[in-house]
């Protein structure tokens, strides 16, 4: 069975593609979203097999909600559009699946036959990475509040603490505990403003304060909040030539 | 457009950097004349019964010399006079004023030249007295200034002339896709597929509304090509063009927005450029409906106020950033009335307590179709 979430703005719009999805025998709709906070909340709490996402939606676009997803766990995503010249260019170039609006049942089966035959290789990686290229999702990243989920400004976190497949994100006033992996987290963020300073955690560059030698050639990284982190010699070479040491 | 600009600019550039065309024919043809000139000196020497062929190439290469200084001098000034060009007694008054000094300056550095080669030989340069030299030498230089003079402003008009047929291409061309830009920009791709696509859906649950739907699409397609193109129209074709705009647009959002006009009969004659308020609506569904969770109020208000027009559409929420305040629809808009009214009206967009307001203020103005 593949379960399916459906998100768009529109509730024309999403009940058609529900009635068209509830036709298949073996696909399951278990839920509608209306807008693309709402969509990263369901993927969050359904773990859907394949998501619909309506480019143009309130709050978060289709494109930023899949550019805030987990590479390796994100499921498989179809994008929904009326008219982007740019987006539709970089899913042709990248073979990610997508359907133009108005679309009829054929294609929309045409689209379903693709999926069904796809094994789970790297088309969720390139639309997670093409979503990322499309927006500025190194700015803006979302974090889990309580129940629901929430946008912060990238900008704001000091350090990142990986552990297992969680990663913490400490901001200046509170923490966040993300379901991402480390590697993830900083591909998406991009190493203009982070650099990864041991095997299980990064720091905002701009949060440096100063660093200390330790023996053996590693490092301790202090922080302007008062912090102090270890800085390996595995990853020392690389950051001090980005801050121009 | 902007890229038009930046490679007319980088053509300019270019044709400062390297010789044109009509300069290489212009050194070209100075140089066949000093040729032929020397050919006609040597001859004359010959003919004379001259034996010392130096002579005379050194009179005509001294002469030579001189000249073509002065003409490259020459060449970087005109460039300062090429905006002349079109008014030839100024052109020819801006290069005489300088012929005094070349008179002054050319017959002695010449003269000097020879007398100091000759007397590097041991020799003594011969000619016919200072006074007679000064007045025979000024008169051939005042005509064979003028003639080159001619010839140097026929070949820079050229130039010129041949400059401004590019650049008129290339405006003609930058004119022509900011024509199509503004064409798509009253289509909006977005819009119209997202309504065949609310159409499309809804014909498969309710096909009177599906039809309803699609004859307002229809109509409002009809109006965009009837009116596209005009200048002005009445605000009663204006709003009744909204109306099929927002007709369409609560069919897609009908569960999240509610609209009301607040429309006072006597401005419904006024002329509006037309279709300048429906970016303005488009925005108000844009970032108070597409952006926002909750259900969300439009109000559309039109009145006459004495001898002026007054627009205002708002929408409940609050103002999203500046991507809304600078974007393309306000800035045509704005763009419209300033190349229509000047400082006569004015575009506005404020937030209210609870709403943000676009508001148009123009002259009034009687339509007539």
């Amino acid at each position: 069975m593949m379960r399916v979430l459906v998100a768009d703005d529109e509730a024309p719009a999403r009940g058609k593609l529900q009635r068209w999805l509830s036709e298949q025998a073996d696909i399951e709709v278990v839920a509608e979203s209306q807008d693309g906070l709402g969509a990263a909340e369901a993927i969050e709490r359904l773990k859907p097999d394949v998501v619909f996402l309506d480019i143009q939606m309130p709050g978060l676009s289709g494109l930023e909600v899949a550019a805030q997803l987990e590479q390796e766990t994100a499921p498989l995503i179809v994008f929904v559009t009326a008219f982007d010249e740019h987006a539709i260019k970089a899913f042709e170039l990248n073979a990610i699946d997508y359907l133009l609006k108005p679309y009829d049942k054929d294609r929309l089966l045409k689209t379903l036959s693709r999926i069904r035959a796809r094994p789970a290789d790297g088309s969720t990686r390139a639309a997670v990475a093409t979503a990322r290229a499309q927006t500025q999702s190194h700015d803006r990243l979302l974090v889990p509040v309580g129940e629901t989920l929430q946008l912060i400004d990238s900008a704001t976190v000091e350090w990142l603490e990986a552990s297992d497949n969680y990663v913490h994100v400490h901001t200046s006033t509170r923490s966040y505990l993300l379901r991402r992996t480390l590697h993830d987290l900083l591909e998406q963020l991009g190493d203009q403003q982070f650099a990864r300073i041991h095997k299980s955690a990064a720091v905002n560059i701009a949060a440096v304060k100063a660093f200390t030698p330790l023996f053996k050639g590693d490092y301790e990284v202090q922080l302007r909040n008062g912090k102090v982190l270890r800085l390996s010699r595995r990853f020392k070479d690389q950051l001090f030539a980005r801050m121009g040491r | 457009m902007a890229v038009t600009h930046l490679d007319l600019a980088a053509d300019r550039q270019a044709a400062r950097s390297r010789l044109s065309r009509p300069d290489i024919a212009l050194y070209f043809l100075w140089g066949m004349f000093w040729l032929l000139m020397l050919a006609v000196g040597v001859q004359d020497y010959l003919r004379n019964g001259g034996t010392r062929l130096w002579q005379p190439i050194l009179w005509e290469g001294t002469s030579l010399a001189v000249a073509t200084l002065w003409v490259i001098l020459q060449r970087r000034v005109d460039r300062r006079y090429a905006v002349y060009l079109d008014r030839p007694w100024v052109w020819i008054g801006h290069h005489a004023k300088w012929m005094p000094l070349i008179v002054l300056t050319f017959v002695p550095t010449v003269f000097g030249i020879r007398h100091g080669v000759y007397a590097l030989l041991g020799e003594r340069y011969l000619h016919e007295p200072w006074s007679e030299v000064l007045f025979y030498e000024s008169i051939k230089l005042i005509l064979f200034y003028g003639l080159w003079m001619g010839l140097i402003f026929g070949f820079d008009t050229f130039a010129q002339a041949q400059e401004q047929r590019q650049r008129l291409l290339a405006l003609q061309k930058s004119l022509a896709e900011a024509q199509l830009a503004h064409l798509k920009a009253q289509l909006r791709p977005h819009f119209f597929f997202n309504a065949l696509n609310t159409i499309s859906a809804l014909m498969q649950v309710d096909v009177p509304r599906a039809d309803r739907l699609l004859s307002r699409l229809a109509d409002l397609l009809r109006a965009t090509l009837q009116w596209g193109d005009k200048e002005l129209m009445s605000l009663r074709d204006e709003m009744h063009m909204l109306e099929l705009f927002a007709q369409i647009m609560q069919e897609r959002f009908a569960d999240r927005v509610t609209l009301s006009w607040n429309v006072d009969n006597a401005a419904l004659g006024g002329a509006i450029p037309a279709m300048l308020l429906q970016p303005l609506l488009e925005n108000a569904f844009k970032h108070g409906v597409e952006r926002s969770r909750d259900a969300v109020r439009i109000e559309v208000e039109a009145r006459r106020d004495g001898e002026r027009l007054y627009i205002a559409i708002r929408n409940s929420g609050p103002l999203l950033g500046p991507e809304r305040q600078d974007g393309v629809g306000l800035r045509n808009c704005r763009e419209r009335l300033n190349v229509l009214y000047g400082d006569a009206a004015q575009m506005q967009l404020k937030q209210l307590p609870d709403a943000v307001e676009a508001s148009v203020t123009l002259p009034w103005q009687e339509h007539r179709a």
